[in-house]
């Protein structure tokens, strides 16, 4: 049973409020997140996508790896459909939100956010991005016990080499970049992703000869095989907390439960905010008000302190919804990371040379395991993806038409635009053939993208999220600069056939919609209102360089947590 | 001519999404309908599989039979029309069936609007033909009179003029981001999205396997067989696996910490980079940004 008194209430059990929870549990606070969707592998939801279930769990006993198994099938299409932004109940469609432009939000709901389909990237900002843009009230250095934190609970390694990877690796040597070293990227090159993936068992090596099962405990850490996007159960028979890859419900999570002082209670969406105001002064949060998603009922608890950790979309939105003071700044300054898809395809014969194999097999190996760092413009990242997941990323969305309506002659590319007919065809002929680059650009937070909510268009929980995102001049730019150097590396690699989708704005890393320095004071908490902090992406100043953000809104989480607890407890 | 059109287009895509926004009667009536399918709604989305993952005798010579059938083969129409109508809801649970709001019907009128838009521009390359939408049903599914009362400009227009005015919403969309005032138009890039985008994803996806895929995720079941999806046939994908024997190492160089070991392969013959057995660290390292200089300045 819920109580309606805790020392912490978190808004959200995504990729961030997760650390949030585990330090203040772990100083002994008594802490409630509220997540908006449903908690997989737990024994009080045995069917959470099709029954209501248990109400809470503050338990690391209720966490099952059995369950996860059978509700995270990696089948891709399914699981798409399971994980984003939705409520729990399969018979309902996704939440709303309005995105105006070509583009999606791909985010997820349930225990664990977008970390249940995210890759497990964790590199660090560029420092760069805090010490010479100007966004960021501290400096990076303020960071860096919170990274290393955070990359020990989240076992971030140097990922491994299959086919994929060598071949990028090749190719980006041959065009002279040099491979990086360092956690504290200030210069261009290339290196392995850091993943917070274990590390794949040794036995998997194509020279070990393994042919027995790929599944616990014969197996252990990470299997090679595709599956972050899809929630990643690998290896399949494992207990919950031996699970590959970290994903937030997988590292925090049960960190968090093992301090017996944090309860999660899932299908819970928070609508309110709730505030008293002595007079003349600042409001001051005193707790939330939720809506459980399968019996409708409204509910309210009350708290020392709120913690905004709904994302980067969602914060801002209850805000605007609790109607609590704004600012010029609130739901302003978004950043999406504007991104691109390059894809190479080759020839058989010149595979077999390159890899002693004529394909490249991109459903092996880690979905995401090589990357290319460029500070000031932003990362190239290889992309393994089933066929469903890379068709509609790379060939079925464009900002510039069909192939057949552009000549990219002058272009470092073959064709460029969607696909779509015997083209379409033709191109995923070649799937084994195949290598995506996922372009993610260093876009700067302005004033006029970010999130705005209006009563005339509203769901169960309130006006819906209406966002804006246009990139500016230096934006596009910066992501051109990007794909021409994708596009070089694929040809340096063999590529025969090179293509550029040309994507329109999808929003795959959300931040700074709540930035610090601007809503947010340096220790995260609101200019506006007393004891409410935020802590998930939108806290971020910008869009850390185009770094992958979830390593460093997690460690400014961690950060926060420590101080809630110096100004309030 | 043609800001006339769009001027029409715009208000009929603002109806729309007023409707679905604020729930007036417009939703009301698309809900009130009946359960089935109307045969418009049916041809127009057949001529957007048959345009998006067609069937392509001209692939049989170049890469085998295999390669020959399409969306329409596997009624790929069906789901992708269900789909669009679950698929997205307002949380109004007196709206359908649990407040999912059916998109499909509006959809399918909205090509129509993008074929005449299209047309009224000279941006077409074939002519209209009757025939067209004749031909994507099955014989004696419905009789061919029927069919052309029913059918909409989209679906008369070549392959490839259908693909050019879902081509012609995403502009269109463009344009009317410019307009003020009315703030709920449906954006059409949506459209594009939705009739390419995830036409794509699913027919590329796992999902033909499946007896019903609307059942509860407890009860269903796939085969995870190439036999039984012909995409995975035509890209090769095997199907899903619990995992691989696909290591090859890991990426070090002779001056760096990332490795150790015995080397695998040299990755480029002119550096030290090597893939090695062992796995190694990467650096902490003091960091210094004072070079730093912005590429493009804001």
């Amino acid at each position: 049973m819920v109580g309606n008194d805790y020392d912490v209430v978190v808004v959200g059990a995504g990729g961030d409020g997760p650390v949030a929870a585990w330090k203040l549990a772990e100083a002994g606070l008594s802490v409630l997140v509220l997540e908006a969707g449903p908690f997989y592998g737990n024994e009080q939801w045995p069917a959470p996508s099709e029954r209501p279930g248990g109400e809470a769990s503050s338990s690391v006993a209720d966490l099952s790896g059995e369950l996860l198994d059978e509700q995270f099938t990696t089948r891709e299409f399914e699981m798409v459909n399971k994980l984003l932004f939705g409520p729990a109940d399969h018979e309902r469609g996704f939440w709303f939100r309005k995105f105006p432009g070509d583009g999606a939000i791909l985010q997820c709901a349930g225990v664990g956010g977008t970390t249940l389909h995210y890759t497990g990237c964790h590199p660090r900002a560029y420092p760069a991005s805090m010490d010479e843009q100007g966004h960021w009230p501290i400096a990076y250095a303020e960071l860096l016990p919170y990274y290393r934190e955070i990359e020990e609970m989240c076992e971030v390694t140097p990922a491994p080499v299959t086919a994929k990877e060598e071949l990028f690796f090749r190719g980006a040597a041959a065009a002279g970049w040099p491979l990086l070293h360092d956690l504290n990227v200030t210069t261009s090159g290339y290196r392995p992703q850091p993943n917070a993936i274990r590390r794949p068992d040794p036995k998997l090596h194509v020279d070990a000869g393994y042919d027995g099962p790929v599944t616990y405990p014969e197996v252990r850490g990470d299997t090679l095989s595709l599956g972050n996007i899809a929630g990643n159960p690998h290896p399949r028979g494992a207990p919950y907390e031996e699970k590959a890859k970290r994903s937030s419900n997988v590292s925090f999570v049960p960190a968090a439960l093992e301090t017996g002082n944090v309860t999660i209670r899932p299908n819970a969406f928070v609508t309110d905010v709730r505030t008293e105001t002595a007079l003349g002064d600042a409001p001051t949060a005193t707790g939330v008000d939720f809506r459980d998603t399968w019996s409708g009922r409204t509910e309210r608890v009350d708290a020392e302190v709120v913690v905004l950790a709904a994302g980067a979309i969602e914060t801002p939105r209850l805000w605007k919804n609790a109607d609590l003071p704004d600012n010029e700044w609130v739901g302003r300054g978004l950043t999406i990371h504007f991104g691109d898809n390059v894809m190479g395809l080759w020839r058989e014969a010149d595979l077999d040379e390159r890899l002693g194999k004529g394909t490249i097999d991109q459903h092996e190996g880690q979905d995401i395991a090589a990357r290319f760092d460029y500070p000031g413009l932003g990362m190239l990242q290889t992309v393994g993806t089933t066929p469903g997941v890379g068709a509609i990323l790379g060939f079925g969305a464009s900002a510039s038409g069909f192939t057949f309506q552009n000549d990219p002659a002058d272009a470092p590319w073959d064709t460029m635009g969607r696909l779509a007919g015997p083209e379409l065809k033709r191109l995923l002929a070649d799937y084994r053939r195949m290598l995506q680059m996922l372009v993610v650009s260093d876009d700067r937070p302005h004033r006029r993208n970010g999130v705005t909510v209006t009563p005339g268009l509203a769901d169960e929980h309130g006006p819906i999220p209406v966002v804006n995102y246009e990139p500016s001049e230096g934006d596009r730019k910066r992501r051109d600069e990007l794909a021409t150097i994708a596009a070089e590396i694929l040809r340096e690699a063999g590529a025969a056939h090179v293509h550029r989708s040309d994507s329109p704005p999808t929003a795959l890393h959300v931040h700074s919609t709540m930035r610090m320095g601007y809503v947010l004071d340096e220790a995260c908490e609101a200019y506006d209102v007393d004891r409410l902090f935020v802590a998930d992406h939108s806290a971020l100043s910008n869009g850390v360089g185009g770094a992958n953000p979830t390593n460093t809104g997690q460690a400014l989480a961690a950060r926060t947590a420590e101080r809630i607890l110096d100004r309030h407890f | 001519m043609y800001d006339e059109r769009v001027r029409r287009i715009r208000r009929w895509i603002d109806a729309v999404l007023r409707g679905s926004a604020s729930a007036l009667e417009l939703l009301a009536d698309l809900v009130s309908g009946s359960e089935d399918v109307e045969l418009h709604t049916v041809v127009t989305f057949r001529a957007v599989v048959d345009a998006v993952v067609p069937e392509t005798p001209e692939l049989d010579p170049e890469l085998g039979p295999d390669h020959v059938p399409g969306g329409l083969g596997v009624d790929l129409e069906e789901f992708v029309v269900t789909y669009v109508d679950d698929g997205f809801q307002l949380g109004l649970p007196y709206l359908g069936p649990r407040g999912n709001v059916p998109l499909a019907d509006p959809i399918a009128q909205l090509l129509d609007v993008a074929a005449l838009a299209l047309l009224d521009r000279g941006g077409n390359t074939g002519e209209l033909d009757d025939d067209r939408p004749v031909s994507l049903l099955d014989p004696g599914e419905a009789s061919p009179r029927e069919v052309r009362a029913a059918a909409g400009a989209f679906s008369k227009l070549s392959r490839r003029d259908r693909l050019r005015a879902v081509g012609l919403l995403d502009e269109l969309e463009l344009e009317i981001s410019q307009f003020d005032g009315e703030l709920f138009e449906f954006d059409g890039g949506l459209v594009g999205q939705l009739v390419v985008g995830f036409t794509e994803m699913i027919y590329y996806s796992e999902w033909q396997g499946y007896d019903e895929f609307t059942q509860p995720p407890s009860e269903r079941v796939h085969p995870n067989d190439p036999a039984a999806v012909q995409s995975w046939r035509q890209t090769g994908y095997p199907g899903f696996s619990p995992g691989y024997a696909a290591l090859r190492g890991y990426l070090g160089s002779d001056d760096g910490p990332l490795g150790d070991g015995d080397a695998w392969t040299t990755v480029d013959e002119e550096s030290s980079v090597r893939i090695l057995r062992e796995p190694g660290s990467f650096r902490e390292n003091d960091y210094d940004t004072s070079d730093y200089a912005e590429p493009f300045p804001e």
